[in-house]
This record gives structure tokens, C-alpha cells and sequence, in this order.
């Protein structure tokens, strides 16, 4: 923490003027919705909403856009932090944040070695597969609304 | 096994958003005292204009008093710019002290210095 805020990120995020965290900010709650809506959106579908519409026909879009946003949500979310960094330490909203984005990614990483997902462009799925991603779904949910949730939080700690 | 391990994630998450809903640093003041505040000391860390507020430290009763000011384009528009007021000055500062008794911290409103008054919040008392 004391190495980020003493880094050039750090120093330059403190001293380029005075709307410069807030902008800084808007980007990163910008990158957060991004991510959310088009996570909320997939997450649903594979828990069973929507299904007159195809799964591939939801992941096509939401896929990109959600990592799109992921990006940008770490990106400025670094910038945020390096600003004074060394503050947030014993804040308990980013020990809960943080495990949450990882427990997050891992979910999406397992999700990519799984065979039902690796081919649901290409055929149908049976509805045990569907459990199986649906179960996907709704860890995806808890781990980005914890992350939320906690993140929104560290500034009332 | 999976959906029982997120409840019970998601529940100590509800949890914790709850309790600490009171124990607000900033975006508010409920955090803090309703009484008025007032302490006068010397300045331990100079004015910076950086993060979600403006901060300064002060160095009273031997104790190192964490300020928080306006937001950092607020205090400026104050007058309170980082490097006026010199490290060691001594100042006097009035505002609301957190709740917790063993948080030494000032929701600052208004910052006095050598016959100056530097008032962040002008629309509070």
C-alpha cells in the first residue's frame, strides 16, 4: 500500500488539480455499471430467465461488453486507491472487496475450462449442463454484488 | 453446496453493510457528534487537496488529529490551498468530532489561522 501511494501513479493522481479523483471516480463507477448490467443480464439467463432467448445470443454481447468494463473498473480503480493508499488499511470493506472480485474472476476462469460452456455456441445443451452453468450464474451474482456492496461501503467505514 | 456457501456469504455481507452504516468517515455526517466542536493546535501535516476530501493534520494535546475538510475543489474555492498555511502554525478549527471516542477525527467546517477564516462548509454553523 505504502509502495502504491508513493508510486507515480500515486503522486500524480494527488497532484493534477482538484477534480481530478472525482473524475477519476465517474470512471470507475461507469466501468462498474458496465460490467454489472451485462453480468446481471448473462447471470439471469443462466439461471433460467429468458429462455426462449438463446444463451449465445445473450453471451455474444454481454461477454465483451462485461470485460470491457472489468478493465476499465481495475484500471481507475488502481488510480483511485494509489491516491492515499495507505488509508484504507484495516478498512474491513476492502478485505471483503477484494476476495470477492478474485472469488469472481476464478468463477469466470473455471467457467471458461468447462466443457458445457467451451460448446454452447455449437449445440444444445443438456439440462443437467444448464444446472451446472446456472450454478455459475449465481456465484457470478453473489461475488459482484458483495463487490459492490463492500466497495460502495469503504468510504463510510 | 455452492448456493448454501453464497448465503452465507451474502448474509455476512448484509450483515456488515448494516453495523457499519453509522461509523461514516466522510459522504455524510452521521458519523460524527452533533455538538459543536472546537480545537486548537498545531499543524502537524499540511493542507492536501487530494482524494474524495480534502485532509490536514493537527498536532494537539499531544495527540495527531486526522481533519477532514470539504471536497478538494470546495476547500480551495475556500481559500484553504495546499502550502497557505505553514506546518507548525497554529490554528483553530471548529466542526464535529467522530463518534467514536477513540477516533481521533474532525469533520472540519471552518479553519482559522492568523486571523483568517477559512470556511469550507459557509452554509453550516
Amino acid at each position: 500500500m505504502a509502495w502504491l501511494q508513493a508510486s507515480a501513479l500515486g503522486h500524480a493522481m494527488r497532484e493534477s488539480g482538484v477534480w481530478t479523483y472525482g473524475f477519476v471516480n465517474l470512471v470507475h463507477i461507469l466501468g462498474v455499471a458496465t460490467l454489472f448490467g451485462a453480468v446481471l443480464v448473462l447471470d439471469l439467463r443462466l439461471l433460467g430467465l429468458w429462455r426462449n432467448v438463446t444463451l449465445p445470443a445473450i453471451s455474444k454481447p454481454t461477454v465483451p461488453v462485461a470485460a470491457t468494463g472489468f478493465v476499465i473498473a481495475v484500471v481507475s480503480g488502481v488510480c483511485l486507491l494509489a491516491t492515499k493508499a495507505t488509508e484504507y488499511i484495516g478498512n474491513p470493506f476492502l478485505y471483503i472487496k477484494f476476495p470477492a472480485i478474485g472469488l469472481g474472476v476464478l468463477n469466470v476462469v473455471a467457467l471458461n475450462c468447462l466443457r458445457a460452456w467451451k460448446q454452447h455456441k455449437s449445440r444444445e445443451l443438456s439440462s443437467r449442463e444448464q444446472v451446472t452453468l446456472a450454478i455459475f450464474g449465481g456465484i457470478s451474482l453473489v461475488c459482484w454484488l458483495t463487490a459492490i456492496t463492500a466497495g460502495r461501503m469503504i468510504g463510510y467505514w | 453446496m455452492y448456493s448454501r456457501l453464497s448465503l452465507c456469504i451474502s448474509r455476512t455481507i448484509l450483515a456488515l453493510s448494516l453495523s457499519a452504516l453509522p461509523a461514516s468517515a466522510h459522504h455524510g455526517w452521521a458519523g460524527n457528534l452533533d455538538e459543536e466542536f472546537e480545537l486548537t493546535g498545531t499543524v502537524e501535516r499540511g493542507v492536501s487537496l487530494a482524494g474524495p476530501h480534502a485532509t490536514m493534520q493537527l498536532r494537539a494535546d499531544g495527540k495527531v488529529w486526522d481533519l477532514t475538510l470539504a471536497p478538494p475543489a470546495r476547500t480551495e474555492r475556500a481559500g484553504l490551498k495546499e502550502g497557505i498555511i505553514p506546518v507548525g502554525a497554529t490554528v483553530t478549527i471548529h466542526g464535529h468530532r467522530n463518534r467514536d471516542a477513540n477516533r481521533f477525527e474532525v469533520k472540519t467546517e471552518r479553519v482559522t489561522w492568523n486571523g483568517r477564516t477559512f470556511n469550507v462548509y459557509p452554509d453550516r454553523k
